[in-house]
């Protein structure tokens, strides 16, 4: 049996004031001044927090990834080699170590680092990338001109 | 641009001496003759000889690390292990989250097979890119699997009539190593052994 009378058609109004308002205040309880009291501008506030909070999760892994870059160009710096001469001799040596744990070797195993920095030095130079002015340390000592060490 | 110009001007004065191209560069370049250390190496050097020089030099290092392990002076173990596309920075009595799901249930005690480096206080293993399957072995074991706090996905648009919340909850395991150990000797020609049958 369908009721088709007017009282249905009207558009419902969710629930009770006090609980939907309740909802939000709970959420604005620690804001300062009228944010706090007043529901609309609580709302707002509440609304705003809550879009920030969402896109705060994508942009703190962003945060991190440019940090731990920063991270791993200091260490670099240290031993006088560029970022990308770093990354691209790890690379052609096949050691496939990400930006967070060469930032996390670079700070808490600065020898292990120190290691990780020759062994791309010395591949740069042997596979003569441009930002490498002398020839490889292992080359030098035996007067060899491009040995590829393997 | 005056540089510049200067300079093309410079490698124009010069093609009477630099005939080639890479000559030519090399004139182009800022940074003095004397730092580029192009010297021509001599052609004629025994290079099997240096390989085995290398080779002995390899082996002593290999010998030192044999001895320090055998004598168990090596202290704590740390290694970088790649676990469900994440990498770790691991020592004995760690606990890592892996987020997301996972299958493994609690109690399990796993091994962690792709061990990317290992270093004590006196040396450090790297793999190119994983060390050699049985060199390193690391065991966990799964101690808890729970989910996330509820995280609000919250989108608005103003003036649009358009709000979307929804609420999400992942699962996270948590892991214990229990023991990272050097399980045979380090040796220098191991790349030459009949290739293993593990594949990763």
């Amino acid at each position: 049996m369908v009721f088709l009378n007017l009282p249905l058609l009207v558009r419902a109004r969710g629930p009770d004031e006090f609980w939907r308002k309740r909802r939000i205040f709970k959420l604005a309880a620690h804001y300062r001044s009228r944010t706090r009291n007043v529901y609309t501008f609580a709302i707002r506030s509440v609304h705003r927090a809550l879009a920030y909070a969402t896109k705060g999760r994508k942009l703190k892994k962003l945060d991190m990834a440019q940090l731990w870059t920063t991270r791993v160009e200091a260490g670099c710096q240290q031993y006088g080699v560029a970022l990308d001469t770093f990354k691209e001799g790890l690379a052609r040596s096949d050691i496939l170590l990400n930006k967070k744990m060469l930032s996390d070797l670079a700070i808490w195993e600065p020898r292990s680092f120190e290691v990780l920095v020759n062994i791309s030095r010395e591949r740069a130079a042997v596979e003569g990338l441009p930002d490498i002015k002398r020839r490889s340390a292992f080359n030098q000592v035996y007067g060899l001109s491009n040995l590829k060490l393997d | 641009m005056s540089f510049l110009a200067q300079s093309v001007r410079q490698v124009l004065r010069h093609t009477t001496q630099h005939v080639s191209l890479n000559g030519a560069m090399r004139a182009l370049s800022i940074s003095p003759a004397l730092l580029q250390q192009n010297k021509p190496a001599p052609s004629t050097i025994d290079v099997s000889a240096i390989a085995k020089e290398h080779s002995k030099a390899i082996q002593s290092v290999c010998e030192k690390i044999n001895q320090q392990v055998a004598k168990s002076e090596q202290g704590r173990l740390f290694a970088v292990v790649h676990l469900c596309g994440k990498q770790f920075k691991i020592t004995p009595g760690d606990i890592i989250l892996v987020e997301g799901y996972w299958p493994p249930t609690i109690g399990d005690e796993i091994s962690l097979d792709k061990v990317l480096l290992a270093g004590a206080r006196d040396f450090t293993l790297i793999g190119r890119p994983i060390l050699e399957p049985g060199l390193v072995t690391v065991k966990a074991t799964i101690i808890e699997k729970t989910l996330t706090h509820t995280k609000t996905h919250f989108k608005k648009k103003r003036r649009k009539q358009y709000m979307r919340i929804n609420f999400q909850r992942s699962p996270n395991t948590m892991i214990r190593i229990n023991s990272i150990e050097l399980t045979r000797p380090v040796e220098h020609n191991a790349a030459d052994a009949p290739p293993s049958l593990r594949l990763f």
